[in-house]
């Protein structure tokens, strides 16, 4: 049987917020019917589901059954962080590219800021098991410090400065000053960068994301259905990914660099593409250091140039490659990643309202930080 | 009122004598019996060769990696410590071990600087944690912060 295409066909979101009031199902069960609703397809009509979590949001056939979709070919709960932001959208295209599906919903829905923060050393759903049991008495325990390790030996490695890091915040906080869905949209100057408070050195305030409550669903189904529904279709040119030494935060070889250095391969052999064929990026950016590995990793910029590139305007309008005209998870809100495909989407459809980039052909998505992650390449139908 | 406890780590079958060994005050790594490779996270075999594996004792001496100064009391168990270095240690036999650099508040610390282990009972804790101290202590009298 020949390989079908298969395309994005419709998105969806909730209202980001600090204090949602609601449970990850009845969010979740918001996205998707918003998704489906945007792409004009029937609730009735999905027939696979696929989300991940750390054990803070509703289950996938949960999900479905609360949107009257009962009859499921498949459904995939999977476990882990934003590293898995890629992977959910790259199996919803290969099981309606292999025929599994038709009409495959992606989501992630959680209370980021109300609920299981990320950010807290004492969240119960901390499990100390595996590597971490050998982190967990010195509260080594929290994604913040596990990014700021590898942000102070890239800057042992190549001389990187607090200004590069800044850059990088600052870039996407003037992004999310165009973007009426942005949780954070005053600008920020250099100074304010510089003079804010530590969270964990080298990390300052605004080299953090912005903990947040919501979801986000994306609709899959085929290419020639797709072409037949409301919106035009966003087509996949790719991904790939790396899932790296064990996962582990501390014994990964290089802190310098990250899962990119292993995927960027995988991601350009799979698209056929380069990275000045790329528009829009929508860089994952839990921190600013993960912009500042990846970015370079993924082969926009010399490693240990990505702070130059930035200071040179070559991340935005203008330049090179716009990154993260949403405001990123640093400003726009940490949906886990799952808000950066909505962007991309908006971007290659024409969406984007004020801050639309101008003839977006190709738009990256990249997931994760530290050893695994993934990127994924979106085309418009053309 | 003493600090919090910190999180307690999940023991199991391929760690028990990592554990064991903190008990009776030594630090021992994980080795295989065969190519001698250390191995950062226990196994029962050799992720090398696939031949079983030993704990041996290391000499508790390393270098950092690198580090970082939390300042944002986001642990309870250790709020009342900030600002405070946690170095992520590449030993000498080779595996790196994350553990707070006990007396230092983030100046003078760097990149390559010499450490010795040694195994803190933090208050509350259900199981000694690995700790480091600089083998030369900063020029500079910082106040020392106390477990």
């Amino acid at each position: 049987m020949a390989v079908r295409e298969a395309a994005v066909a419709g998105i969806g979101r909730t209202a980001f917020s600090k204090s949602s009031g609601r449970t990850p199902l009845a969010m979740a069960a918001e996205a998707a019917r918003a998704a489906l609703d945007d792409a004009g397809l029937r609730p009735s009509e999905v027939d696979g589901i696929i989300d991940f979590s750390t054990g803070d949001s509703a289950s996938g056939p949960d999900v479905a059954r609360a949107i009257g979709a009962v009859d499921l070919g498949l459904a995939m709960d999977l476990q882990g962080g934003g590293n898995l932001a890629v992977t959910v959208v790259g199996q919803a295209f290969a099981a309606v590219q292999a025929g599994t599906c038709d009409v495959v919903v992606v989501f992630r829905s959680l209370n980021g800021r109300s609920g299981n923060r990320y950010g807290r050393g004492d969240r119960p759903a901390l499990a100390m098991r595996g590597d971490m049991q050998f982190a967990a008495l010195n509260g080594y325990v929290i994604p913040p410090m596990w990014i700021a390790m590898f942000a102070q030996r890239h800057k042992h490695v190549y001389g990187t400065t607090d200004e590069d890091f800044g850059q990088i915040a600052l870039t996407f906080r003037h992004h999310a000053a165009a973007n009426p869905h942005a949780m954070l949209r005053q600008p920020v100057s250099m100074d304010d960068y510089l003079s804010a408070r530590w969270i964990c050195e080298p990390f300052r305030l605004y080299d953090c994301c912005l903990e947040t409550d919501g979801a986000v669903a994306l609709v899959v189904t085929s290419l020639d259905r797709a072409r037949d529904l409301r919106h035009a279709p966003v087509r996949m040119a790719g991904f790939g990914e790396a899932h790296t030494h064990g996962g582990s935060w501390t014994n990964f070889p290089d802190l310098s660099e990250m899962y990119s250095a292993y995927a960027a391969k995988r991601l350009w052999a799979s698209t056929g593409l380069r990275p000045a064929d790329i528009d829009v990026a929508c860089l994952y950016d839990c921190f600013t250091g993960t912009v500042m590995a990846t970015f370079a990793d993924f082969g926009f910029c010399p490693k240990g140039q990505t702070g130059a590139f930035f200071a040179e305007g070559r991340a935005s309008y203008g330049g090179d490659v716009v990154v993260n005209p949403h405001g990123g998870l640093l400003s726009e809100g940490y949906l886990h990643g799952l808000n950066h495909h909505f962007e991309a989407v908006c971007q290659l459809r024409g969406d984007a309202g004020e801050r639309q980039v101008p003839a977006a052909r190709h738009a990256l998505v990249t997931a994760g930080a530290g050893p695994a992650g993934g990127a994924l390449i979106y085309a418009v139908d053309q | 009122m003493p600090p919090p406890a910190p999180p307690p780590p999940l023991i199991d079958a391929d760690s028990a004598e990592f554990w064991q060994a903190t008990r009776e005050g030594r630090i021992a790594l994980c080795r295989c019996t065969r190519c001698g490779a250390w191995l950062a996270r226990p196994l029962e075999r050799c992720q090398h060769c696939a031949a079983p594996t030993v704990f041996e004792p290391v000499a508790g001496t390393g270098a950092i990696y690198s580090y970082i100064v939390v300042h944002h009391p986001a642990v309870p168990a250790f709020a009342h410590l900030v600002p405070y270095v946690i170095a992520l240690v590449e030993f000498d036999e080779g595996p790196r071990l994350p553990g707070i650099l006990l007396g230092e508040g983030g100046t003078g610390v760097a990149i390559g600087q010499r450490v010795r282990a040694e195994l803190t009972a933090f208050p509350g804790a259900a199981e000694r944690a690995v700790t480091y101290r600089r083998v030369e202590p900063p020029a500079t009298g910082l106040p020392a912060a106390r477990p």
